[in-house]
């Protein structure tokens, strides 16, 4: 999705930076989330605190706090995904596949 | 405290509400039970490894592995824990019962601020509110509303509980976007573009180990 629709809005992002975690894919804030959305993730409090706090600093509290709903709406559809053995339609299956091998994650269980 | 849109607020309310309410297969005792397991597990600082079943009870195992390890789930673990007793409509509700007790809580903590608590269950016997027709899905292991396989495998994951389908699609209508914007890249979440949503999106779900 970010792919698509960073394609579709002109200003093709760096999807690598989903991968590896480093960097801003080429948008506005971009590192700043990375590093909120990582913390939120990895369960590491002082991270994020910290993040959180940088993400205020450079843009501001409803734009941390719209990042944090999407963040929470993710930590849902990953668990509605992997509880209900969601998988994609083999129709799309190419395209998955390349995505998946590119960011190094063909090997997850949902990914089969 | 960081003041939060109302929309948002109310829809993690009514979510916590959800929770506490008689589901289709589940009183509400015991679905406030799943979710205090699945909070509890998402919060853990240093959680049960996924091959652990802590409770020792199929429900509470679900919600806690789903909670805290749901990229370690596979087929064959699907398959023992029905083969042991839990029907496969109250595998769903479970998943029903965990995603929508555990957004709100990821939420508070992530802009820091006290997770929220539990309203009491409300009495009462389960509804049995169930899709008319159930079918087996090539796109999910659970089953779904007939007729299967229409739409994404996400989009009818917990069609076969009404109920739990309805707040989840509440909840990511307040939190992300509604099922209809998703085909636009030009929708915002308020200052965020469409390609910063889906960073955020695409990393967090990179590190839970989730294709999606």
């Amino acid at each position: 999705m970010l792919s698509w629709s960073s394609n579709e809005l002109g200003t093709p992002a760096d999807i690598a930076v989903i991968a590896s975690g480093d960097g801003d894919a080429g948008l506005p804030h971009g590192a700043d989330l990375v590093a909120f959305a990582e913390a939120i993730a990895r369960f590491d409090e002082e991270a994020l605190a910290r993040a959180r706090a940088q993400l205020v600093a450079v843009a501001g509290e409803d734009f941390m706090i719209d990042a944090a709903a999407v963040a929470a709406n993710f930590e849902m559809m990953t668990r509605v995904a992997d509880g209900t053995g969601a998988r994609h339609a083999p129709a799309t299956a190419d395209q998955r596949n390349a995505i998946g091998h590119r960011l190094g994650i063909a090997g997850f269980t949902s990914a089969h | 405290m960081p003041h939060v849109r109302a929309d948002l607020r109310d829809a993690h309310a009514a979510s916590l509400r959800h929770v506490a309410s008689p589901g289709a297969r589940l009183d509400a005792a015991r679905r406030v039970q799943i979710a205090e397991v699945a909070i509890a597990a998402y919060l853990d600082p240093e959680p049960a490894p996924p091959w652990v079943r802590p409770y020792g009870d199929l429900a509470l195992d679900v919600a806690h592995r789903l909670a805290r390890h749901a990229g370690t789930i596979t087929l064959e673990w699907y398959e023992q824990v029905i083969t042991e007793g839990l029907h496969p409509l109250e595998w769903v509700e479970v998943v029903g019962v965990v995603v929508a007790a555990v957004p709100p809580v990821a939420f508070a903590r992530a802009i820091g601020v006290p997770v929220p608590g539990l309203p009491a269950p409300v009495p009462g016997p389960p509804t049995g509110h169930e899709a008319a027709e159930l079918a087996p899905a090539t796109l999910n292991w659970v089953p779904v509303a007939a007729p299967a396989d229409q739409t994404a495998s996400v989009v009818q994951a917990l069609s076969s509980l009404p109920d739990e389908n309805a707040n989840l699609w509440r909840l990511a209508a307040a939190q992300y976007m509604a099922n209809e914007q998703m085909g636009d890249p030009r929708w915002t979440r308020g200052l965020l573009s469409r390609p910063q949503m889906e960073l955020v999106a695409g990393r967090l779900s990179l590190i839970r180990e989730c294709f999606f």
